[in-house]
């Protein structure tokens, strides 16, 4: 047996230099030695929604042209109805669990949204932009006794 | 004879055909809230205050009013 023939090995190519240089970034200077301070608290989901005025975005709900008598109150039964099931749970009731609330609260809302996009986007906006602000109130029994 | 004409009258002013184009919307945006089949309101009557029968372009049929501060929707 003949050993293979080997081809000569290529030549390693050099790496195409960089047209511009990399700027080598300073080290950040290190901070001085100071107490840590106490960790904040996470933020809640809620405080990330622009601030809201419920209240205020009940009335313009009351006040649009864009649904007429008898959605609103239909609406507002709705609303009722919800707002009741959130008191019996927070009564202590099981179920409801917020679990099985959020959907109810989800289809209760594309139904708000459905019914003002066309012809009162800017409200749809605003209450869609709340939907967290919303949910935060439900959710807390205090908040909701203080609204309802 | 006047009895009879009265009687008609009163008759004719308690199912009164209306054609308001925003009382339509309202009427299917009602309807579609309690979840029930209609599309669109191609007519309706009103019956007295808040108290009212549309009738929808798939041929559904609903008595939509008002009772005890809640809104019914009741297939005729």
């Amino acid at each position: 047996m003949t050993a293979p023939a080997t081809a000569p090995a290529p030549e390693p190519k050099a790496a195409p230099e960089p047209k511009t240089k990399a700027v080598p970034k300073p080290a950040p200077a290190p901070e001085p030695a100071k107490p840590a301070p106490a960790k904040p608290a996470p933020p809640k989901v809620a405080a990330s929604a622009p601030a809201l005025d419920l209240r205020t975005l009940e009335q313009r709900l009351k006040d649009t042209s864009a649904i007429g008598v008898l959605t609103k109150l239909s609406l507002k039964n709705q609303v009722d109805d919800l707002v009741g099931k959130f008191k019996t749970y927070h009564a202590g009731a099981r179920p409801p669990t917020l679990a099985e609330l959020r959907p109810s609260f989800d289809l209760l809302l594309m139904k708000v949204l459905s019914l003002l996009q066309d012809k009162d986007a800017a409200l749809a906006r605003e209450i869609n932009a709340s939907r967290d602000a919303i949910w935060g109130v439900l959710t807390d029994k205090q908040k909701l006794a203080e609204f309802s | 004879m006047k009895r009879l004409a009265l009687t008609a009258c009163l008759a004719a002013a308690v199912a009164v055909a209306a054609d308001d184009p925003k009382q339509k919307e309202d009427l299917a945006a009602v309807i579609a809230l309690q979840g029930k089949p209609c599309g669109e309101v191609v007519s309706y009557t009103v019956q007295g205050a808040n108290d009212f029968v549309a009738t929808c372009k798939d041929g559904n049929k609903y008595r939509v009013h008002v009772k005890d501060g809640r809104v019914v929707v009741e297939k005729q």
